[in-house]
């Protein structure tokens, strides 16, 4: 993550349960999928429109020119970044449209084929494996090769390529929300200073912009340096924040960074939500709240009809079992069982006890940062940025309040509504500095000076060997150095499945534990710390020896409750004490229907049935 | 206590004295039968809700008749065991409501407390060993038989019940109440002129027992009424026992240290949901709800579930992929495990990567001692060196493995890794933020810089006390949830009067969640300057368009002005909707017609549009009978139209309307 300066908004709700169940949890996932879903994506993304993204790939001699030491062309390394985004993409964002489009070279293709040296690769659309593919074509040695059988190199006229995606802008029927459009090369001077055409390539670009079209340039590595100013200054977009003066940019040399350039500029930066954040009557500042990370799941399935694999729709109605007619609002009421007790509220009502106030956050005052601790967490962090162009004013008081909050270490506690009928929560504003400086980070003092006993008396030995053991596995930290092998997994399945290959590819698990490596980093460090700390005699991986049975082997779950011993507990209110599977059989032997597997809902289904 | 240790679910009696004296007040106060009976209320009100397992008998004294196994020989009289040990429901909280009254007799508190103590053990005999404990509330106001106290104090002890005392008045330690004489006890509601002569030896007689069984903290069992329920007010969150996760911390394949985790926090959710009942009758039999599937054609042609498979996508691609080969080819891993990859710096995990929601703390194995050693040391050298360890974490073999990091945490009492989950590649959005710092036009100047201080100053929630120890005076974790609070006292109140509108918030929840009093007053100065300071503008939008979600996104029964004002002229343009804006509707109808001829999904959800400014206009022109009748009409048609899909999507919870609600919420803005 580029670190930026803004706020770190660590969402705590109050009286978070204190060691809640696990099962409750891991049981539960789907739901929760669901609501956090609702939460975190952002209502406006499904309905607003598609982002779209264009590459413009230069595709002369000069891009393909092999680095030094065997580094990778311009264009290879173009075309992983390329394949990159459109995997990620497929993942995070498929209904993204991108296109590939190559400029300068021999043969020409495009839709409405009145362009010379301007091949379209790709078409605006959603990636499909088929595109991975293609683009994976590209790719290497044999990529260079086929690019100079399908494509060649040939004479440069970028006001025609830029003319050539305005169309496939304007091809597209559905509503774009994001256009973006990058343009790859190496070379500063395309035209070689015609005027003519440089002039040509301003006007087209101008037009693009026009139509709210983002150009971005990715200018890449070549030998006497790329310089920005003469040509490609007026092509691309002004900086949205001019203090960075993107012009100044250096340009690419390495993948890594290429790679990160176009993952930082290639997601629209969606608020989640925009609110005022109130300090105090009349005094708003407009912000908006962006996630920087959203856990990324696995595909929902959809359902596809048998015979043409074509994809159905699903339809879900409500209506009276008797009378078989459609249920209209008025007509359904919401109900929950407590005890014996049925409680029946109309739907908004429902959903007016949810609300609280409207949507905002509230100052309530100033903690120390001590005060925040990391074992309060319970959901992700977001940033909050001011909203300028809501409220005129915002940045500047929202700029003195992170500049205190930095300087006297404290972060602001605030109350918020994130949606409408959303109940309140308590939010730390961290303030982050734009920059983690790791030469400044303090040593730490010895912890032993600063603290009293603690139950386990540890000698010093035992923890400077561990000490050791520690700095042999010291690795650096980056957040997007692990993939996700179980979405990665179901992915190259999909990919697969979709391009009839064998099998999957392999998927390397980036989050096992390389055991071999680290135990040879280890040597014989491991058995000093083991001799240290455990007799001779002791199994780690064992049970524990001293461990007491409560009572004789032990017992197996009753499954079975006599019908009397049944009714005397629904009669007492007790079934909540028998196990689920209990309750289980219970209800097959009695007969009664239940959709539920949590105990609350087989306890009420029994209820329902014996009670009467 | 250590609040990781599972709490064993308790049995108690409540055990109410109703005697005459209890209606006893002094003038303008509330009798302390009143006081006790909303402590009962109250209590009970939270084990309802709580769901929790716990048992419950309530025991009356000073009833007009008997009603107890230990009624014999005219010993124990005027005892009612009214409700024996039984998980609390709203039934009990009805009888608590209409059936327990004031009484005219009176009966010997330590009477009924042996009474209680019968009942407990009987009713428990056999049973798990929990917690037993007695809550007695009794104004004291009976002459009381000392003669077999010491035996009471033996029995209790070894049944291992506890007491607690709820009075009327407050009792001091002995040492205390000589310090405190001037602002002591007289000045206090519920002691009318003082103790009475029984009182004062019954005092004597609680303290005594109390101090016996708990020498320490006997006497903070003793509670009064009000403190009592005032902090009974907020629901009890929903009990859940904490639940060990035994495993293996390994690094390498040679260094295992057995170790157990608890989750920490999590945001709680609700146990139960609502179920759709059929209005009239309030069963959830008489409603049903279906799923059919139909293929995307002009007829919608419906297709049995049997014959549908499953599928995906893979961007553009759909793959057909069946449960089973996805079930065989999906990731498999060896289940459980917290293994370490590496160790990293403390600084280069940042807060804003934490992902997840929830927090593991992991403790040495239990009965332990050299895994204790182990984690020990681990736990020290990472403090030490300011690292992390960098984990892989699965809790079962059904779960999917995540990334998180272990930090140390040394406590007074107690050290652990604590363990954040990470985000995988996958979850990363990298954006850049334009810099505040280097931008001029935001640079705030210096005394602008300053007003900020000094409002962080007045504001700050973290005070010393004279002691110099710091006092937090909004402590987040100790405000209950107030959706759930909310929810419960709503639940209740339908619950016990199921035809009246449900009730305002409770003062004392909204007070909870607004910034304490004295920093109110205090910032008020601050809070000026920084208004004074920092000109704050709301930018006027031109003609701000607006998608349908923007106009569904506002609260229905509060429709815009700002969006009805400027649009004068009536007429209905196509093109509006088309991009997703709809300000005026005129002639609505033909339109509408228009846009439901295409059976459609997009043009249903511009159609939808098309109804909410149709819906705004008619508040606009203060005349819903026009909508109305359009609806009603547009309903009846649906069956003949085959227009279900759009009418579903039309009533799943985008617009309110045409029913007795919709007028209510519409005409007060008139």
């Amino acid at each position: 993550v580029s670190c930026c300066c803004c706020c770190c908004v660590l969402l705590t709700a109050p009286g978070a349960a204190q060691m809640a169940e696990w099962n409750a949890y891991y049981r539960n996932e789907d739901d929760e999928e669901e609501q956090e879903e609702g939460e975190q994506s952002g209502g406006d993304y499904k309905i607003t429109g598609r982002d779209s993204l264009v590459f413009l790939v230069d595709a002369s001699k000069e891009m393909f020119i092999k680095g030094e030491d065997g580094q990778p062309s311009n264009f290879d390394m173009t075309m992983q970044v390329v394949r990159s985004v459109y995997a990620s993409k497929i993942i995070s964002s498929h209904r993204d449209l991108m296109a590939l489009v190559f400029y300068g070279t021999e043969q020409s293709k495009d839709p409405s084929k009145s362009f010379k040296h301007v091949y379209v690769y790709h078409d605006l659309d959603e990636p499909g494996a088929k595109r991975v593919q293609e683009v994976d074509a590209l790719r290497g040695g044999k990529g260079a090769q086929l690019a100079a059988e399908t494509m060649g190199s040939g004479e440069t006229s970028l006001g025609d390529a830029l003319w050539c995606c305005a169309n496939l802008y304007s091809d597209i029927k559905l509503r774009l929300s994001h256009k973006r459009l990058m343009i790859f090369t190496c070379r500063d001077k395309p035209h070689e200073g015609d005027s003519v055409k440089d002039r040509q390539a301003r006007t087209k670009s101008g037009d693009l912009k026009e139509t709210g079209v983002i150009i971005d340039l990715m200018h890449l590595m070549k030998p006497d340096g790329f310089d920005v100013a003469p040509f490609f200054r007026d092509i691309i977009s002004p900086p949205e924040d001019e203090s960075e003066l993107g012009l100044q940019l250096e340009p690419c040399d390495k993948l890594e960074d290429l790679q990160k350039r176009v993952r930082a500029k290639e997601q629209k930066k969606r608020a989640q939500a925009r609110l005022h954040l109130c300090l105090g009557e009349g005094i708003n500042v407009a912000v908006g709240i962006y996630a920087t990370a959203v856990t990324a799941r696995k595909p929902a399935p959809i359902r596809l009809y048998r015979e043409t694999n074509e994809p159905v729709r699903s339809k879900t109605r409500t209506f009276h079992t008797q009378t078989g007619s459609l249920l209209l609002p008025s007509e359904i009421k919401k109900s929950q069982v407590y005890g014996k007790k049925q409680i029946v509220m109309e739907k908004d009502e429902v959903d007016a006890i949810k609300k609280f106030e409207d949507p905002g956050m509230f100052l309530i005052g100033f903690k120390p940062m001590e005060r925040l601790k990391r074992h309060h967490h319970i959901r992700p962090a977001a940033f909050i940025y001011p909203e300028e162009d809501e409220v005129k004013g915002s940045a500047c008081l929202f700029s003195a309040l992170l500049t205190k909050c930095h300087e006297r270490n404290v972060f602001a506690l605030c109350r918020c509504v994130s949606r409408r009928n959303y109940p309140p929560r308590f939010v730390a504003l961290v303030p982050q500095k734009e920059e983690v400086d790791e030469g400044k980070v303090q040593i730490s003092p010895s912890g032993d000076t600063l603290l009293g006993s603690t139950k386990e008396p540890n000698g010093k030995i035992q923890v400077d060997k561990m000490k050791e053991i520690v700095s042999k596995l010291r690795f650096k930290y980056r957040s997007d150095a692990f993939e996700n092998p179980v979405i990665q997994q179901q992915y190259r399945n999909l990919e697969a499945l979709a391009l009839d290959m064998m099998a999957p590819e392999d998927t390397e698990d980036l989050i096992m534990p390389k055991v071999d490596q680290m135990d040879q980093r280890l040597g014989p460090l491991v058995q000093e710390f083991k001799d240290l700390v455990y007799p001779a005699d002791y199994n780690p991986e064992g049970k524990p020896a001293a461990k007491r049975k409560t009572g004789g082997a032990e017992k197996k779950p009753k499954v079975e409750v006599p019908e009397d011993e049944l009714r005397a507990h629904v009669q007492n209110g007790t079934l909540g004490k028998l196990t689920v599977p209990v309750l289980k059989e219970a209800c097959k032997k009695f007969g009664v229907h239940t959709t539920g597997t949590k105990k609350q809902e087989l306890i009420d289904a029994l209820v329902d049935q014996l009670g009467q | 206590g250590n609040h990781w240790k599972p709490e064993r679910h308790p049995s108690s009696v409540l055990c109410m004295d109703v005697g005459f004296s209890m209606s006893n007040s002094a003038p303008g106060e509330e009798p302390p039968f009143e006081l006790a009976k909303k402590v009962i209320q109250k209590f009970v009100q939270r084990q309802v809700f709580a769901e929790t397992k716990d048992e419950l008998a309530l025991v009356l004294f000073g009833t007009d008749s008997t009603k107890n196994s230990l009624d014999q020989d005219g010993q124990y009289q005027n005892i009612t065991v009214h409700r024996n040990l039984m998980i609390p429901d709203f039934e009990l909280l009805e009888e608590i409501e209409h059936q327990v009254h004031p009484e005219s007799h009176q009966a010997d508190w330590l009477d009924a407390l042996v009474v209680c103590m019968d009942l407990l053990q009987t009713e428990t005999k056999g049973k798990k060993c929990d917690r037993l404990n007695i809550s007695l509330l009794t104004d004291l106001n009976t002459r009381a038989s000392s003669e077999q106290i010491d035996v009471i104090i033996e029995n209790l002890k070894q049944a291992g019940i506890t007491l607690q005392f709820f009075l009327p008045f407050p009792v001091e330690d002995d040492e205390e109440s000589g310090r405190d004489a001037d602002r002591g006890s007289p000045g206090h509601p519920g002691m009318g002129k003082g103790l009475s002569e029984e009182q004062k030896s019954s005092v004597d007689i609680v303290k005594h027992i109390m101090l016996n069984l708990d020498e320490e903290n006997g006497l903070d069992e003793i509670y009064s009424f009000r403190n009592a329920i005032e902090q009974l007010c907020m629901f009890k969150r929903i009990e859940r026992r904490p639940m060990a996760w035994p495993c293996q911390l390994t690094i390498g394949s040679c260094l295992p240290i057995r170790i157990v985790g608890y989750k920490a926090v999590t945001e709680e959710k609700l146990k139960k949901s609502w179920t759709t009942v059929d209005a009239q009758s309030n069963k959830k039999d008489d409603v049903k709800r279906e799923t059919v599937y139909c293929l995307d054609d002009d007829n919608e042609t419906e297709v049995e579930k049997d014959d549908t498979i499953q599928g995906f996508r893979y961007g553009s691609d759909i793959v057909p992929f069946s449960k089973v080969d996805q079930e065989q080819m999906k990731y498999k891993h060896d289940g459980k495990c917290f293994a370490v990859l590496g160790f990293a710096k403390q600084h280069t995990v940042l807060y804003f990567y934490f992902m997840g929601t929830q927090v593991i703390k992991v403790f040495s194995g239990k009965d332990d001692e050299h895994a204790g050693v182990a984690l020990s040391a681990l736990i020290r050298a990472l403090d030490e060196l300011n690292m992390v360890a960098i984990v892989r974490y699965a809790y079962d073999r059904r779960s999917n493995p995540q990334v998180g990091a272990a930090f140390p945490c040394i406590k007074k009492d107690h050290e652990c890794l604590i363990y954040v989950q990470l985000p995988f590649m996958e979850d990363l959005r990298q954006f850049t933020f334009p810099s505040l710092e280097n931008n001029k036009k935001f640079t705030p100047s210096d005394t602008q810089l300053s007003a900020v201080d000094s409002l962080i100053d007045s504001m700050m929630l973290l005070e010393e006390d004279d002691n110099g120890d710091q006092k937090d005076m909004f402590k987040v974790h100790h405000i209950p949830n107030p959706a759930f609070q909310r929810h419960f006292q709503c639940l209740h109140h339908r619950a016990v009067s199921p035809s009246t509108p449900l009730p305002p918030m409770e003062p004392w929840l909204k007070a909870a969640l607004e910034c304490p009093d004295v920093i109110a007053e205090r910032c008020q100065g601050p809070l000026e300057e920084v208004k004074r300071k920092f000109p704050l503008t709301e930018v006027e939008k031109k003609k701000k368009l607006k998608t349908s979600a923007q106009i569904f996104g506002k609260d229905s029964g509060e429709p815009d002005a700002k969006m009805a004002k400027g649009d004068e002229e009536e007429d209905y343009n196509l093109a509006d909707i088309a991009e997703g804006s709809v300000t005026s509707v005129g002639s609505v109808d033909p339109m509408l017609e228009q846009l439901l001829s295409n059976k459609n999904t997009a043009y249903f959800m511009k159609s939808i549009t098309c109804i909410q400014a149709f819906r705004e206009q008619s508040v606009k022109l203060g005349d819903a009978n026009l909508y109305n009748g359009y609806l009603q009409s547009l309903k009846t048609s649906i069956p003949n139209r085959g227009l279900e899909v759009f009418w579903d999507l039309l009533v799943q919870g985008m617009i309110s309307f045409f029913t007795a609600g919709f007028l209510k919420i519409i005409f007060p803005l008139r």
